[in-house]
């Protein structure tokens, strides 16, 4: 099911509200056991015949689980257990998610005619990750004893469960044991409407709006220069609002339930290095394979060279992660090189006096810009020669087209790039403060407090009547 | 917003009065005409033909159907009236398969026409899903079912064609508007039906219909990059099955309406290509294109015109 779609809005949001607050009647545990069983709803709506598979390493990752938690083993049979549950599940997800990638490289390779087509189970990616965590803190003694209904419904939970943001146990499970987040809220539900709104207004208005334009650069024509920089700039702009957006609208969802998820996006487009870049974009997974790959790796603590090849490793694993295709991983080595390029600048590099610190931040800026645009050439490009294609065009002035309607195309990407670069983000606009549970603070004695509802209220309206039917979000394919 | 419980019924207000005025906006302008021609306000036609077909059905008088994809670029609604004595509805999709086109095509015939002009080749017959898997076409629209009704009248995009059309009918503004109308923001861009999915009348044909155009887009098809594109999605059986759906069962269900079906002239490179790249796909052509042919003559209402025999067009 899609939270762009009008029986989530007008249908299965309404009843998954209601039944979680009327629920709460019946105990404390009868809130999360129903929004679990809504949850496993919702991804039956599109995913039925993924469900067992998902209740499944639920079941397998809680029980691993608990013999770290609970039972008490010796370290050895401790690391063993560990082992078990890391490598279930990623074979799971290797199976899921690499086997036809491995199968059509042994065939490239070796001519074996193998051939292995998976279906991909929507959020394995998402819903595997953040079990990992929970496993390897278990291991590490970080964790403590979670009920089942409380376990199944942080992995379940609707609004994460299809593109994350990936959350982490700590941050979620004490949440569903609070007793105040099963009281319906007025200011957290109208405060989620709002989230909501916004996102979905960057979905269904800017991402849907801009979608035409990419296949400028990776249509079946052959792009002119100009062409080929639209089309790169139209997925640009796409991918962003099209995931920030999803994940407002997860964030905005979560709020009405009294449940706080962690921000995903902070302007990225707005960063001033490469650095920057990764501590705005996708931030839970950056956070992610920080923890649990980057420093067990050895970070940076082995020296610096280790560090790069530290840095290169974990972002070759995260652009895999993203899909199993080279251009994935030629994506990930790119953006390991731009931080390893970016770290090294930062320490070897000349330090930038303080009459100059503006202008080279804007050129900090440009510079980062592009160059996370001809990234993401190879994140859409559909295979490595149409990649190189498309940026060979980008490379060649010679061929422009230019004309009425380039131009206005070019107008139209520079409407949304205006709003990505000079416009405040969903959590600036509400106060949004995750850490502290707190949210509208703000706005309370704000004078232009009506205004501000009905200018919010169009735009939720706007994203409504936005909604086409079959608008996926790009991140459901990871 | 320390007053929540106040705001919250005027938030949610604002957001049902904001809606309902589009869809009343929608239903007033009705840029597809789907509720009833364009008097009020100027008529304005959509350039995604797959949208627009659902409002021309119902719009627009006919007693012939012209179906096809971007290969009927070349002719116009008046051209076809004028050489065949009917008054046609052109209804081609540019790049649409024979599960869209059978599909638009019963919708047209249940305003009951006579007659059926049908450019049809191999190609829109690989890759015809069901209907409702299709992102492309709005088949509600054309069913009028609630859903379709729906989805037109509570269009945000839609919305803002209508108000692009409201701009447009009044008089001081009409210049300006007309000037901004490029198709980009707004696709209700063309004011006559008889430009729909036409070339422009300033389209270069010599310029673009070359004999070095043509070896240039050989040398782009047979590049090896590309050229596995060219092989992609050929099934015999699967084309034979959706040929059987789309069209023979289409054709069988209306014995009183003529089929005028003919197969396009692909120049000779595109079939050299695909035999450099894959000889067992341009048999798959060929034996596709010997069954349906045959199939077709089986038709007593079917007359088939194959230019593929004109090899001045073909090889030149």
């Amino acid at each position: 099911m899609l939270f762009n779609s009008y029986p989530f809005i007008f249908l299965f949001l309404p009843v998954a509200l209601a039944g979680y607050f009327l629920s709460s009647r019946l105990g404390s545990l009868a809130p999360a056991i129903w929004l679990a069983l809504a949850s496993l709803a919702f991804y039956s709506v599109s995913n039925g015949q993924f469900v067992a598979l998902l209740v499944g390493s639920i079941a397998f990752n809680y029980a691993i689980g608990w013999l770290l938690i609970a039972w008490p083993l010796s370290p050895g049979p401790r690391y063993a257990a560990l082992t078990a549950g890391v490598a279930g599940d990623l074979a799971v997800l290797g199976y899921f998610k690499y086997a036809g990638f491995f199968a059509a490289n042994l065939n490239a390779l070796f001519s074996t005619g193998l051939a292995i087509n998976v279906l991909l189970p929507v959020g394995i990616s998402f819903y595997t990750f953040t079990q990992i965590a929970f496993l390897v803190d278990a291991y590490r003694g970080n964790v403590a004893r979670y009920a089942l209904p409380h376990y199944a419904l942080f992995v379940t939970y609707f609004p994460h469960l299809i593109a994350g943001p990936i959350l982490h146990h700590r941050d979620m499970i004490p949440q569903f044991e609070r007793a105040e987040a099963r009281r319906p809220d007025p200011h957290l539900i109208l405060c989620g409407l709002i989230i909501f709104g916004i996102g979905l207004f960057k979905k269904t208005c800017l991402a849907d709006g801009i979608q035409p334009l990419v296949s400028l650069a990776f249509g079946p024509n052959t792009p002119t220069f100009d062409q080929a920089w639209l089309g790169a700039l139209a997925y640009t702009f796409q991918l962003y609002f099209d995931f920030s957006g999803y994940s407002d609208m997860a964030i905005g969802i979560s709020l009405m339930f009294g449940i706080f998820l962690p921000l995903n996006f902070n302007s990225p487009y707005k960063a001033t290095s490469i650095i920057d870049f990764w501590r705005r974009w996708h931030m839970t997974l950056s956070q992610f394979l920080r923890d649990y790959l980057y420093i067990p790796l050895g970070g940076n603590r082995r020296g610096p060279a280790l560090r790069y090849v530290n840095l290169g490793i974990t972002m070759v694993l995260g652009g895999l992660w993203h899909g199993a295709a080279w251009t994935f991983v030629i994506w990930g080595a790119l953006h390991g090189t731009y931080l390893c390029v970016n770290h090294a600048w930062n320490r070897f590099g000349p330090t930038v006096a303080p009459r100059f610190a503006r202008a080279a931040d804007v050129a900090g800026f440009i510079l980062t810009f592009l160059a996370v645009v001809v990234a993401w050439v190879f994140f859409r490009a559909d295979n490595l020669p149409a990649a190189i294609d498309v940026l060979s065009r980008m490379a060649d002035p010679s061929r422009i087209a230019f004309g009425r309607l380039e131009i206005a195309q070019a107008v139209f990407i520079a409407i949304h790039a205006a709003i990505a670069w000079f416009g405040p983000n969903t959590q600036a606009v509400m106060g949004y403060d995750h850490a502290n549970r707190k949210v509208g603070e703000g706005l309370s004695g704000w004078k232009m407090r009506p205004r501000f509802i009905y200018a919010t209220a169009v735009v939720l309206a706007f994203g409504i009547l936005g909604i086409r039917q079959h608008s996926e979000f790009i991140y459901f394919r990871f | 917003m320390g007053n929540a419980g106040k705001y919250l019924p005027r938030f949610l207000g604002a957001v049902a009065l904001v809606i309902l005025s589009a869809v009343a906006l929608n239903y007033v302008v009705d840029p597809l005409q789907l509720f009833r021609p364009a008097r009020v306000f100027a008529a304005m036609y959509s350039s995604d033909s797959r949208l627009q077909g659902a409002g021309l059905i119902r719009s627009q008088q006919f007693d012939a159907v012209f179906m096809g994809t971007s290969l009927a670029l070349h002719y116009r609604q008046s051209d076809i009236d004028r050489h065949l004595g009917v008054r046609s509805l052109k209804l081609t999709m540019t790049g649409s398969n024979s599960r869209e086109q059978g599909f638009v095509l019963a919708a047209a015939l249940e305003r009951r026409p006579g007659r059926v002009i049908w450019q049809m080749d191999d190609w829109i017959f690989r890759d015809a899903p069901e209907i409702d898997a299709d992102r492309y076409l709005p088949a509600d629209l054309y069913r009028r079912n609630a859903r379709g009704i729906a989805s037109y009248l509570f269009g945000g995009a839609m919305a803002r064609e209508s108000l692009w059309i409201l701009a447009r009918s009044i008089p001081p503004l009409r210049p300006l508007v007309a000037r901004l109308t490029n198709g980009v923001m707004f696709t209700f861009s063309i004011p006559d039906v008889d430009d729909i999915n036409v070339l422009r009348p300033d389209f270069d044909v010599p310029g673009f219909y070359n004999a070095g155009r043509a070896m240039a887009a050989f040398a782009r098809l047979t590049d090896p990059a590309r050229s596995r594109h060219l092989t992609e999605g050929y099934d015999y059986d699967a084309m034979v099955r959706n040929f059987e759906r789309d069209a023979a069962d289409l054709i069988a269900g209306n014995p009183d309406v003529k089929f005028d079906i003919f197969f396009t002239p692909y120049s000779i490179l595109q079939f050299v290509a695909m035999r450099d790249a894959s000889p067992a796909t341009l048999k798959i052509v060929y034996d596709f294109s010997a069954y349906a042919a045959q199939r077709l003559l089986q038709f007593p209402n079917v007359t088939l015109h194959d230019f593929r025999e004109g090899s001045t067009i073909t090889a030149t």
